[in-house]
């Protein structure tokens, strides 16, 4: 039941709600998981001979599966991006009129400590929307430059699922080779190298908490600023907005 | 350097890895060895070149038996990814070996490469095969100088025009018109030596990092904008056999591969035999088990050490390294890198020195960040990425409480 005077609006759906904390656990894992592969900053030396312990193919395992949950989280919401039934955030990214002087309110709010809000803040605002989708541009590079970097390890060209597997990661992510050379250098500085993969990976992870801590923060902020219960989308799937104001700007979509 | 906009384009959607077929199917092998035996018979036909000895005395003089060379030929058939009825094919090969000419030239290099096939502890057959093979012109190893070479190495061109292999070792310079480097009494700098050896080679050879990348000479800042020999030489077939030095028996492996089939073997995108480099390290190393396992050595000497631990920790490079030491090893199976507890730095791979061979985990390593500018580990580029973000959070969030509006007045 909503606030005398406010009326409750549905903002993020079961779905959008269930692959938000999905991403949010295998994130906490990919980063602890990753970080010990890249170097390893706990030791193990236990009298357990080396089969018992597996602590590195245990991360690794663990890197793997969160791996590929975000696959599939990340092909869902590549899905309901263009085809969603309750919001298709596509059409708040493309670079219209309507959506660039959307994006400059919602960053001029933020910018004068709200003291300006000339936009409707019960839909979803373009700004959030294209934050998000630098999110899932990231971890779609992660994914391909992640792929790349198993693949090296069926050098062979086989696996136990036939050889379509290595052949098709091979397809679709030999590209992330040259890309990350040309990401830390240029065309021109450096011949492109596998270890370039490695090096634009863990970047992008520094990169992707960064988003976080800021996603957080202005989750936060908006919930107290706003005062429209903002943090109570991503678990109750909805926000509440002052009656009148929710009529008016209803009124003109 | 090397290669312009266009060609970077092409290459991104182009690019592949190390993909192996180690099985093409009966009627490939099939055909294929009719072919080889086609060409050893024509090779029969012609004198050996040069020759300075003949094959089966000279290992019998070594002390070595018929039965040691044909575990070395069956051995090499293996690695050659031909199957085992290649055999007497490839033993055959390995006779007839002096029937094809080579030249061997130096750039920019260490003769690393050159001293990889002359010193190991005592004659072995890959390193008796190289003694035979009919070396026309080998700068290091050859007793003429001055006039004497040039002249030498003019005949060998202009006599095996079109059918010798240029083996070339080290880098290439570039910088001030290539003059960092000359060679002979000429003064011909070695860009315009190598396009000159280069012409009439059947096939051209780079052999080792610095000949294939530009490998050390080329490591940053690269004063002497080094280049490998595949951003030189065009329109050549080209074999890259990278690694510092690179292995012997893989330079017989390809001089083998060319002798029996007269063709260059299948090669990687970095052109490199597949044969010796579609092979990951890591994935057949005899530490393997104690990656998996996390036991590391933490620093050199300590108790990981004693015990054989994995050395990533302390740099190895091993699981983004593709060569194939870890299973022919060097100097005929007697040891490699890691086999002496270091660990590996990526030598066969491009851009090595700066990118591999820092001895530590790519993460801890201090490596030009992306804006160029001061050199810091990407951890250290990360934190200081994520504190701007934290001062910038925090500038945003004071100034808020103080000054910003409540939506909601009133209230609070």
């Amino acid at each position: 039941m909503a606030k005398q005077g406010y009326k409750q609006i549905k903002r993020m759906t079961p779905a959008m709600r269930i692959i938000h904390w999905v991403n949010v656990v295998s994130m906490i894992i990919a980063i602890a998981t990753g970080l010990y592969i890249a170097a390893p900053y706990y030791q193990t030396f236990i009298a357990d001979p080396a089969v018992d312990k597996y602590v590195m193919a245990w991360n690794r395992w663990g890197h793997f599966i969160v791996a590929i949950i975000f696959d599939v989280t990340s092909i869902l919401v590549a899905y309901l991006f263009f085809f969603s039934r309750f919001e298709q955030p596509y059409k708040k990214v493309l670079p219209t009129a309507k959506n660039i002087k959307e994006f400059s309110a919602v960053a001029v709010n933020l910018l004068t400590l709200n003291r300006k809000k000339n936009f409707d803040s019960t839909h979803t605002d373009s700004f959030n929307t294209v934050y998000f989708s630098i999110f899932h541009l990231l971890l779609a590079w992660m994914l391909f430059t992640g792929l790349q970097m198993y693949v090296h390890g069926l050098a062979s060209g086989e696996s136990s699922i036939g050889a379509w597997w290595p052949a098709m990661l091979h397809l679709v992510t030999d590209w992330t080779i040259p890309v990350s050379s040309w990401m830390l250098g240029g065309f021109d500085s450096n011949m492109a190298t596998l270890m370039d993969v490695r090096i634009t990976h863990h970047y992008t992870m520094w990169f992707l908490i960064v988003w976080v801590v800021f996603h957080i923060y202005y989750q936060v902020w908006r919930t107290i600023f706003w005062k429209e219960a903002d943090i109570a989308i991503v678990i109750g799937g909805s926000k509440f907005v002052k009656e009148d104001k929710s009529s008016k700007e209803l009124d003109t979509h | 350097m090397g290669t312009n906009k266009e060609e970077s384009v092409k290459k991104l959607f182009t690019a592949e890895s190390a993909k192996i077929d180690t099985n093409r199917g009966e009627p490939y092998y099939d055909e294929l060895f009719i072919k080889c035996q086609n060409r050893l018979e024509d090779l029969k036909q012609l004198k050996p070149l040069n020759n300075r000895m003949d094959f089966t005395q000279s290992i019998e003089e070594q002390g070595l038996e018929r039965r040691d060379f044909f575990k070395w030929a069956s051995a090499t058939t293996a690695m050659l990814m031909l199957p085992a009825s290649f055999t007497p094919l490839v033993a055959e090969a390995a006779v007839l070996m002096n029937r094809v000419p080579v030249i061997w030239v130096e750039l920019s290099d260490c003769a690393g490469n050159s001293e990889a096939l002359l010193r190991s502890d005592g004659p072995q057959i890959d390193e008796i095969i190289l003694d035979i093979i009919s070396l026309e012109f080998h700068e290091t190893l050859q007793a003429a100088s001055g006039h004497q070479a040039e002249k030498q190495m003019e005949e060998a061109m202009e006599h095996f025009k079109g059918k010798y292999l240029l083996f070339v070792e080290g880098a290439v310079p570039l910088g001030m018109d290539g003059n960092f480097g000359t060679i002979g009494a000429g003064g011909e700098t070695f860009v315009d030596h190598l396009h000159r050896a280069a012409e009439g080679a059947a096939a051209v050879v780079a052999v080792g990092s610095c000949a294939t990348y530009g490998g050390i000479p080329a490591a940053a800042p690269n004063p002497t904008d080094a280049v490998g020999v595949m951003d030189v030489v065009k329109g050549k077939p080209l074999i890259n056999i990278s690694a510092c030095p690179a292995n012997p028996s893989n330079m017989v492996g390809v001089i083998l591969h060319y002798v029996l089939t007269g063709a260059v073997p299948e090669l990687d995108s970095l052109l490199r035999p597949k044969f010796a480099f579609g092979y990951r390290i890591h994935d057949n190393c005899e530490r393997r088990a104690h990656f998996d396992a996390g036991e590391y050595v933490e620093e050199w000497g300590d108790e990981g050490a004693k015990n054989n631990f994995c050395l990533y920790k302390v740099g190895c490079k091993g699981p983004m390294t593709f060569n194939n030491c870890s299973i022919i090893r060097y100097n005929e199976g007697v040891n490699w890198p890691i086999g002496v507890g270091r660990g590996c730095i990526g030598c066969s791979e491009p851009d090595f020195w700066d990118k591999y061979a820092y001895e530590r985990p790519m993460s801890n390593a201090n490596i030009k960040a992306p804006t160029g500018g001061v050199e810091k580990t990407v951890d250290e580029f990360g934190l200081g990425l994520l504190t701007a973000a934290g001062v910038g959070i925090a500038i945003h969030a004071a100034a808020s409480a103080v000054v910003g509006k409540k939506e909601d007045g009133g209230e609070a």
